[in-house]
């Protein structure tokens, strides 16, 4: 067992790494908090909740960071584990109520990360392999989380000083497995308690003798063979799949889960008609109902074309981190909500047609109704709006995720309070 | 076990060292009171929003996660380790870490990608065109082909260095290199 130990000891686990790779782990974890955080209010405000309408991009760039630190997470998090795997074998295993609690915080933390990461990664392609609702567990598991973080760094505060800066000798006590026990001291006597003579026999025995013939890594060299691992890896997971919201990576976004480009009108599709039953029978005889207090006016299409048309280049970026740049025309919603007779501080719910949906009915604050950029928007890239992106009208609004972008827009009226 | 109780990672009393300052204390003792409140939370958020019947499922993904990683990635990347290391006992420690550094790059990837294109034939990809539309198995393969051939070229540069610096040394004699 002893050396099995040793064969796990390397000379990248080591406090001063586990401080490196900790630092960077727990910003990737912070930005994916924080971003989050901005994404969950959109979708859900508090009361009096406003929101930055500059610049167009931020939602792209909230969200597109949000998925890319989560892709680099991979990565960090299993130099992470990999760095610190040795301490899952501490003996005794428990030395007190305290160390229980602490150890049992860690694995929480270990098993939380893990999970938020990995249904985070099959969110981005629409695919829900569990038995619970993905939004709620995504956003409650990020509090465990961001929480467990912070208890950690707590706990392993006098390390993390310790080893913040890099220096020749951090003192005794610090080195890795290998160094810390001298091998021919212990390994006699260790095997002689173990097993009452210097080697077990049989397949335990032969195993024990291969992996302790095994010859140790040398040092410098792991090290920093370790180090440009973790970093081309986050480079490659990140290179090959932020092509699909950061255009200059377009070109090698190979394993991205969309790509610039596809769909119809060169524009992704969130949700298609079919999966929103949204049918040709359903927009027949569409209007576009516009409502304040008593009065309410409704819009056909050729109606709402010989109103003045406002052309917009805006983004339409997705909660699951893909965004596409496009450009859309239509009638501004302020003149519009000036039609009837809203005031500046007005809120509107967005209904669309599609029978059912989380987003079937959304909210939109006064920042973005007044927003001379928001639009009611009919065409997109030069041509009448697909049914796929929410013919005959949508919303397009700047710096909103794309599933408050409603489609098949067929009712806005105003918030009385 | 005696080795093992004293795991690198415990704070080693150190005499040189003065006790903790009331600043350290004070940080971690926020940090600690404000990561478990946080969690409490987050708890109370999970038991609010999703509901009761759903939360073992919650529970079985956070502990399969754990069970994954520590019973099969963590033994396959230790195994991995010392079968590299057990063949490439001639090999100078640089190449070893260009192959070590290679397999686990392209494994990330693949664990990454395979979902990916299971994917594509599962959840609601196959019902959108536009969600997953490249050939991801290719682009994997592609991958690999990349790695391996980048690999073998490093290894190759590097190996010849370190026979030169041999072929050197056996030149000097057996006395400049302990």
């Amino acid at each position: 067992m002893y050396e099995a130990q040793r064969s796990l000891a390397s000379p990248a686990r080591n406090p001063r790494m586990a401080t490196v790779i900790g630092r960077l782990l727990g910003a990737a974890f912070l930005i994916c908090f924080g971003t989050g955080l901005y994404s969950h209010f959109l979708q859900q405000p508090l009361p009096g909740m406003r929101f930055a309408t500059r610049p167009e991009f931020l939602y792209q760039f909230t969200e597109g960071t949000h998925i890319i630190a989560g892709m680099a997470c991979f990565p960090l998090l299993l130099a992470k584990l990999y760095i610190v795997f040795p301490d899952l074998f501490a003996y005794p295993p428990v030395r007190s109520f305290v160390h229980l609690l602490e150890r049992a915080s860690i694995a929480l933390f270990v098993g939380a990360s893990l999970a938020q990461i990995t249904i985070g990664l099959l969110n981005t392609y629409q695919w829900y392999p569990w038995p619970f609702p993905f939004r709620q567990v995504h956003f409650a598991l990020a509090w465990v989380l961001i929480g467990s973080l912070a208890l950690h760094i707590g706990i392993k505060l006098p390390i993390i000083a310790r080893f913040w800066r890099k220096r020749a000798d951090y003192g005794p006590g610090t080195d890795h497995l290998t160094d810390a026990v001298p091998v021919e001291r212990v390994a006699g006597t260790e095997a002689d308690r173990l097993w009452g003579s210097s080697r077990p026999t049989g397949l335990t025995g032969r195993l024990i003798a291969y992996l302790d013939a095994t010859p140790p890594a040398a040092e410098k060299v792991s090290r920093r063979g370790f180090l440009a691992t973790v970093g081309v890896a986050v480079a490659a997971v990140v290179g090959l799949t932020a092509g699909q919201t950061f255009a200059p990576l377009d070109a090698v976004n190979v394993f991205g889960p969309r790509k610039k480009g596809v769909g119809q009108q060169g524009v992704p599709v969130n949700r298609t008609a079919k999966q929103a039953n949204v049918t040709e029978a359903v927009i027949a005889g569409w209007m576009l109902t516009v409502a304040h207090g008593g009065v309410e006016r409704s819009f056909t299409r050729a109606e709402l074309e010989r109103m003045p048309q406002t052309e917009v280049t805006l983004p339409i970026a997705c909660v699951e981190g893909w965004s596409q740049m496009a450009a859309w025309r239509g009638v501004r919603l302020r003149d519009l909500a000036d039609l009837v007779g809203a005031g500046e501080d007005t809120s509107f719910r967005l209904v669309s047609l599609e029978p059912r949906g989380s987003f079937r009915q959304t909210q939109m604050g006064p920042e973005y109704v007044r927003d001379p950029l928001t639009l009611v928007a009919l065409e997109l890239n030069g041509e009448t709006l697909d049914l796929e992106h929410g013919y005959p009208a949508r919303m397009i609004a700047p710096g909103r995720p794309g599933v408050l972008q409603t489609k098949w827009l067929s009712r806005i009226e105003a918030i009385t309070a | 076990m005696n080795q093992v109780s004293t795991p690198s990672f415990a704070p080693a009393p150190e005499p040189e060292q003065a006790a903790p300052g009331p600043a350290m204390r004070v940080a971690r003792a926020s940090l600690i009171l404000v990561g478990a409140a946080a969690l409490v939370w987050g708890v109370w958020v999970m038991f609010d929003t999703v509901r009761i019947a759903r939360l073992p499922g919650v529970a079985l993904w956070v502990g399969a996660a754990i069970v994954v990683h520590d019973a099969v990635i963590a033994p396959v990347l230790f195994f991995a380790g010392v079968l590299l290391r057990r063949a490439g006992r001639r090999l100078a420690g640089t190449v070893i870490a260009v192959l070590q550094g290679a397999i686990v790059l392209g494994s990330i990837m693949t664990l990454i990608v395979v979902p990916a294109i299971v994917a594509q034939t599962q959840g609601r990809a196959p019902q959108n065109p536009t969600v997953l539309p490249l050939d991801y198995g290719t682009n994997l393969a592609v991958f690999w082909v990349v790695i391996a051939v980048l690999a073998t070229a490093a290894s190759a540069v590097l190996y010849a260095r370190s026979r030169r610096a041999e072929g050197r040394r056996s030149a000097v004699g057996p006395s400049a290199e302990p």
